[in-house]
């Protein structure tokens, strides 16, 4: 027997009838995570809008474009895996974090130089942003690096370090995906426009909205 | 340019994402992962946007309005090909359905925005992008669970065996098609279909996939001519359910 | 979408006199300077174990929100309903996705609160629980669900939790489509023809009563309730919620000639307070503890749906790949 929906989607699900437990899911059973960053538009930084869970960068970068660019502007895309990103202490608003670091013995050094993508929290509950990229041989020395060219003005409360190679960015051929974003109308709230059938509808029958 | 061959591809193509656009919305809360319901719910509504935008080119040609068009007429007056109009299965199956289709699609959008019928060579020149995250989509998919493991990659197998013979249906010729590729407005199912076969193939090479010989497959032809599976009627006979209700109104 | 009501029952008080009174001080000034707490903040157990109860269910009621008005998805009349009833639907799933990588910033994993959901542990919006039976049952939750839902996440968004604030102001932001939606599918319900109309008004009839019971119950004021509003986690009580909804829709409906059904609705002018019939609360505990008309259809939805993506999930899992939670 198999349950009858008022939904014929579910009907066709032959959901079982009685409700069943499961196993608690598997660690890993939702992927690990990724961070995503969008661009709102031309010359913008690339500012962050949260977590999606997924296999691999690849599937990744697919989800974070529905997930985080479907309803509003935007010209690109990064993609990097939260594991990859190294973060400094948060300080109070108004304060500059590099101004408080400890300067740290890095853990390991590369060769050469490699690039560093830096981001900057500016207030508590804001979003980080885009500061700029570095070239350094180790996060520790991408920050400080990050701290000369960036980390001067104003308050900082909070920095991600990721090494480039670790973030996938969308290509620069790849904005035709997001042009016709604005033109989708019928997700917009205005396009819901009802006030002259309300009008209409209360001239004719004399409604108050009392 | 004879009108009738320009109506009868714009139906075809507007059709086939009606339908699909449809039965991929059905797994809208049902995905294997949340992020990927997101995802296929979203191509879901472009396609359904772009069969909207085709129908208004038939407006356009003196047919009725898209809502009409769409939500009134009865199986034998589309014009889908049958691939489209299947039930979605498993995942497996809707997976392989959107490889199958959206690599013929894009190929149909970017032919069709160098047409020589200036209203349809706009319309696929501004929706080529959707399509290409839609493409970008299906073969990452593909890529990623055609070289996994041992259960998804006969479940794809299986679905791909299954939905050859209707994906060859896609590129059954219109009767139209000489004075379509003649006119320079479409260059006909024949260089579609040749197309497809290279780009799927360059995907299906890189998993454990195998595309069944085509010469031991039986084309499900006759969806352009109205002829349909079983599963058709009962799918318009859904989304008409509340539109029929009263035809008239505005809902 | 997402009402409050049971949110913060149920949890017995914990004693902060084990917190390090230093730390508290400190956490309790952050908050009073109006800054937002951050994922790697000290924060005291109360606090952490409150909020991820709360996103958590906020989350589940998304997730399980999606499938009353998934019932129409198939079927919405016209294209401009089609496609707006499945951009609507898909949000909310979005909504989910945010906010359970909210949750997950404070320390409880995804797998961890979909097991809890599909097996009964954690709870989610009561509303959910009905049936939509009709095209015009799902206009009304599109109007007023959204409607309360925006009346208790905006209130929500100011408060105290980083990820939690940054999540909820992308879903009003979303949700103002929804809003808008609703309301536009209802009055052309209303104003058009006599069979849509009574669709509408019968559809209004069956909600009115769970939606009055959308914000939850008075609010017992206690010293757990006063420690949660200075820390930020409960921004409004659900009586203010509830007559908040009450001052800014009823008259929209009125206005539409619809009905609703309490003889005893009215506003009180010299109170300024709404007054109505008290919503029918055993009916509404019987419903959450699983006695509705729809949870087990709603969670076999849910278990079904894991249990048929498992494959896919599996054939990507990679086993070498290491947990972290998200950052923000």
């Amino acid at each position: 027997m198999s349950l009858k929906s008022l939904d014929p989607r579910v009907t066709r699900l032959n959901l079982p009838e009685e409700v069943l437990i499961i196993e608690p899911k598997q660690e890993l059973d939702q992927f690990e995570t990724y961070e995503a960053f969008h661009q709102k538009k031309e010359g913008a930084a690339y500012t962050y809008v949260g977590p999606v869970h997924a296999p691999n960068e690849d599937v990744a970068f697919l989800f974070a474009k529905e997930q985080y660019s479907r309803r509003f502007a935007c010209v690109g895309i990064w993609v990097a895996r939260t594991e990859h990103i190294q973060v400094t202490p948060y300080t109070n608003d108004g304060e500059n974090v590099y101004d408080m670091m400890r300067v740290e013995e890095p853990a390991g050094r590369s060769e050469q130089p490699e690039a560093y993508e830096i981001f900057h929290l500016k207030k508590r509950g804001k979003a980080h942003a885009h500061a700029g990229r570095v070239m350094a041989t180790s996060y520790q020395e991408a920050l400080q690096e990050a701290r000369k060219q960036y980390g001067e003005k104003g308050p900082i409360v909070n920095v991600w370090v990721v090494k480039s190679k670790h973030v996938l960015q969308s290509a620069e051929e790849d904005k035709d995906m997001w042009t016709t974003i604005p033109e989708k109308k019928y997700r917009e709230a205005i396009a819901y426009r009802v006030m002259d059938k309300i009008t209409k509808y209360k001239e004719e029958n004399q409604t108050t909205a009392q | 340019m004879n009108e009738l061959a320009i109506k009868d591809l714009l139906y075809k193509l507007a059709d086939d994402q009606l339908i699909l656009g449809h039965r991929n919305s059905e797994w809208t809360g049902f995905g294997p992962i949340l992020e990927e319901d997101i995802a296929f719910s979203s191509m879901a509504q472009d396609k359904i946007g772009h069969s909207l935008a085709f129908y208004t080119l038939l407006q356009e040609l003196g047919e009725a309005d898209p809502d009409t068009v769409a939500f009134t007429r009865n199986a034998n007056q589309f014009h889908n090909n049958q691939l489209v109009e299947l039930p979605n299965g498993e995942y497996d199956f809707s997976l392989i359905r959107h490889f199958l289709y959206d690599n013929a699609e894009i190929i149909r959008f970017e032919m069709l925005s160098q047409s020589s019928y200036e209203p349809i060579a706009k319309v696929a020149t501004k929706l080529k992008g959707e399509v290409k995250y839609h493409v970008l989509h299906a073969n990452t998919w593909i890529k990623n669970l055609g070289t996994s493991t041992e259960e998804a990659i006969l479940r794809l197998q299986s679905s791909l065996n299954e939905a050859i013979p209707y994906a060859l249906g896609m590129f059954e010729p219109s009767k139209y098609e000489q004075e379509l590729i003649e006119a320079g407005v479409y260059p006909g199912e024949e260089a579609v279909k040749a197309e497809w076969l290279k780009r799927i193939q360059a995907v299906l090479e890189k998993t454990d996939l195998k595309l069944p010989d085509f010469a031991t497959v039986e084309p499900k032809m006759g969806g352009r001519y109205g002829e349909h599976t079983e599963h058709l009627q009962p799918l318009l006979d859904e989304m008409a359910e509340v539109f029929k209700i009263d035809p008239t109104a505005e809902w | 979408m997402y009402g409050g009501g049971n949110v913060f029952e149920a949890t017995k008080f914990d004693d902060l006199q084990t917190e390090d009174p230093a730390k508290l001080a400190e956490f309790e000034a952050r908050i009073a300077r109006g800054e937002k707490i951050e994922p790697n903040d000290w924060m005291p157990q109360l606090y952490r174990k409150q909020l991820i109860r709360m996103i958590e269910q906020h989350a589940h009621s998304e997730i399980i929100g999606a499938l009353p008005e998934g019932t129409w998805i198939t079927r919405a009349p016209g294209f401009r309903r089609k496609m707006a009833q499945m951009a609507k639907v898909q949000d909310e799933v979005g909504h989910a996705q945010l906010l359970y990588s909210a949750a997950e910033t404070l320390g409880k994993t995804r797998e961890q609160m979909l097991t809890d959901l599909i097996n009964g542990k954690s709870k989610y919006s009561n509303v959910f629980n009905y049936p939509a039976f009709t095209w015009a049952d799902s206009n009304i939750i599109s109007w007023l669900i959204d409607a309360g839902a925006i009346v208790n996440q905006m209130a929500n968004a100011k408060g105290s939790y980083g990820p939690y604030s940054r999540a909820l102001e992308r879903i009003c932001a979303e949700e103002a489509f929804h809003l808008k939606y609703g309301h536009d599918a209802v009055v052309h319900m209303a104003t058009g023809s006599p069979k849509q109309r009574e669709m509408i008004q019968a559809a209004l009839n069956r909600w009115w009563p769970p939606i009055m019971t959308f914000f939850g119950p008075s609010d017992k004021m206690s010293t757990h309730t006063e420690t949660l509003m200075r820390w930020k986690v409960k921004m409004a009580s659900n009586d203010e919620c509830r007559q908040q909804f009450l001052d800014m829709y009823v008259p929209k409906i009125w206005e539409l000639g619809l009905t609703v059904p309490d003889p005893n609705l009215k506003k009180n002018m010299e109170t300024g307070q709404w007054e109505y019939t008290e919503p029918d609360w055993d009916e509404f505990k019987r419903v959450i503890n699983g006695d509705g008309p729809c949870n087990a259809e709603r969670l076999a939805v849910r278990r079904t749906a894991e249990e048929r993506g498992a494959w896919v999930r599996r054939a990507l899992l990679n086993p070498k790949a290491k947990y972290v939670k998200p950052l923000a």
